[in-house]
């Protein structure tokens, strides 16, 4: 109740603050207040709107040039009010698709598709596993650009050090969902695949800074990710010879089936039981030898005087 | 009995000590390296391969190390061979039955329920068990390690029916057991040679191969009886 009563004194401070209230507003105008706001509001029945904008991080952020209203536009006016304002019908259609997943402001969501900002990746994205999912089946669990990407107000480079999908961080990313229990059913994903990935020697050595080693979107690619069934994905059939054959040269059918990120072999199980029963065993043997040897000398020197050099 | 008994002889010669340093100096590179990445979500492994000039470079320094301790290992078979060659060969290291009851013998002395110690050769039991356990290393290690190194040609050799473990099965043998052989090592090893009261901080035996006639005479007198006779040196006490 006290954030509604902030939020309110905090909206009639700006409207006194703001000059020329109703020009075109700029990044400046809404980080007026929403630079200050903290807190969050309940936009419907749980769906939750973090007011804040952290100016600083904003301003380092790869979007840091654009307008607020260049992506929320259906604002006009400040602070936000009605009527909405006139939304370009392409981003409105695909607004309305996103809408069971994007909820906090699906036009805006929607605004990354726009040709002269992310046509080309929509494109990719529309056609992929994922785009599918999210505008045909209208899924409300299927990712769009936020989910992976984060917060399009901080979004850094691909390559920057705290870019969400940059090369050793997008395994994490892709585990968010991936390794979800719900979504590994509901969406039948290879059970294990993160685990299985994190084990591999491709997952070690990434986690180790190894800048050559795959990460998930390497292999499988990125926006235009398919079904490792669907004969268009790079790790599919013929495909998965040359994605492997970009590392190793030679590889053939027989080599990549190497990486299946399937479930451990029984085979390969007892194998690994064995050996660490071998490996126990061998340890307590050399223990208690070393413990026995060790009492017996301070015995020995102790109580058998020169006992232990006769 | 008339012999005059030295004051130190040779145990291992010149080149079965530059085989020595060979040895654990890729040991301890393969240790040190491998150990990052079999516990890479462990930290600070990345901080600990990042020492090593980071996960490419420790690969490289594996693999370089890798070769070596193979190369150490085939260099070892044609010393022996040569020994044999000129009629040096003694079978001393091979596990005989006796070892078996020096083993029972040791464990009745460590627990008080004898008073007698074993009597060993010119190696003990264990000291024979940490020379095949070389060979058990090279076998299960040094063959997985070679096919991880260079999977694609490995994958022509695999069966088809094998494939679906093969790779999972290697990874177990090359990691569970260099996690066997550096315990191993960092127990039965470092104890009797830097640790043990009498030998602390080092055995030197490795640097200068000689191992005193008195220290041979209480760890190994059998082999002692063998050089000197079975009364040698009695008239000294």
């Amino acid at each position: 109740m006290s954030n509604q009563l902030t939020i309110f004194l905090l909206l009639m401070f700006s409207q006194a603050l703001v000059p020329a209230a109703h020009a075109a507003p700029d990044a400046a105008s809404c980080l007026t207040c929403h630079g200050a706001m903290q807190g969050s509001m309940e936009k419907e029945k749980g769906v939750i709107v973090n007011l804040n904008i952290d100016q600083d991080r904003f301003s380092k952020s790869v979007h840091s040039f654009l307008n607020c209203v260049e992506c929320h536009m259906g604002f006009t006016s400040q602070p936000h009010q009605a009527p909405a304002a006139r939304v370009d019908a392409a981003v409105q259609n695909l607004a309305n698709a996103l809408s069971a997943k994007s909820k906090i402001d699906a036009v805006a969501q929607a605004a990354c598709a726009q040709v002269q900002c992310h046509g080309d990746v929509y494109k990719a994205y529309k056609a992929s596993v994922h785009g599918q999912n999210v505008i045909v089946k209208k899924s409300s669990d299927g990712p769009v650009c936020t989910s992976c990407h984060g917060s399009p107000h901080y979004i850094q480079p691909r390559t920057g050090k705290d870019s969400r999908v940059n090369h050793f961080n997008v395994v994490e990313t892709c585990g968010s969902c991936h390794e979800e229990k719900h979504l590994t059913e509901k969406y039948k994903f290879s059970p294990l695949v993160m685990e299985r990935y994190k084990e591999s020697f491709h997952g070690r050595k990434l986690k180790l800074g190894h800048s050559g080693a795959p990460a998930c979107s390497d292999c499988h690619g990125a926006h235009d990710i398919r079904k490792a069934a669907d004969p268009a994905s790079p790790v599919s059939g013929a495909n998965k010879l040359k994605t492997c054959g970009k590392c190793h040269p030679g590889a053939t059918t027989k080599f990549v089936a190497a990486i299946t990120h399937k479930p451990l072999h029984p085979v390969a199980h007892y194998a690994e039981l064995g050996l660490i029963i071998l490996t126990v065993g061998t340890f307590l043997f050399i223990i208690i030898h070393v413990l026995l040897d060790v009492y017996a000398d301070i015995r020995d020197r102790l109580f058998r005087k020169g006992g232990n050099h006769e | 009995m008339n012999k005059s008994i030295p004051t130190e002889i040779e145990r291992f010669d010149l080149s079965a000590r530059i085989q020595h340093i060979c040895l654990f100096t890729t040991f301890l590179l393969l240790a040190f390296t491998g150990w990052g990445l079999k516990y890479a979500y462990v930290e600070p492994s990345s901080a600990w391969i990042n020492i090593w000039g980071g996960a490419r470079i420790a690969g490289i320094i594996h693999r370089i190390a890798g070769i070596g301790m193979l190369c150490t290992f085939l260099y070892h078979q044609f010393y022996l061979l040569n020994l044999w060659r000129k009629k040096d060969l003694r079978l001393t290291v091979v596990p005989m039955p006796k070892d078996v009851m020096d083993l029972i013998q040791n464990f009745m002395y460590y627990l008080g329920l004898s008073r007698e110690k074993p009597k060993f050769g010119k190696f003990t039991y264990l000291q024979k068990f940490d020379y095949w356990a070389v060979y058990w290393g090279m076998v299960i290690i040094g063959t997985s390690g070679l096919f991880l190194a260079f999977p694609v040609p490995a994958s022509y050799l695999f069966p088809t029916w094998s494939l679906p473990w093969i790779w999972d099965t290697l990874f177990t043998m090359h990691s569970d057991e260099s996690l066997l052989a550096i315990v191993f090592i960092l127990f039965i090893h470092f104890y009797n040679e830097h640790l043990r009261s009498d030998v602390f901080p080092m055995n030197w035996m490795w640097l200068t191969g000689k191992i005193s006639v008195e220290e041979l005479k209480h760890k190994h007198p059998l082999e002692y009886e063998r050089l000197f006779g079975k009364n040698a040196g009695q008239g000294k006490r």
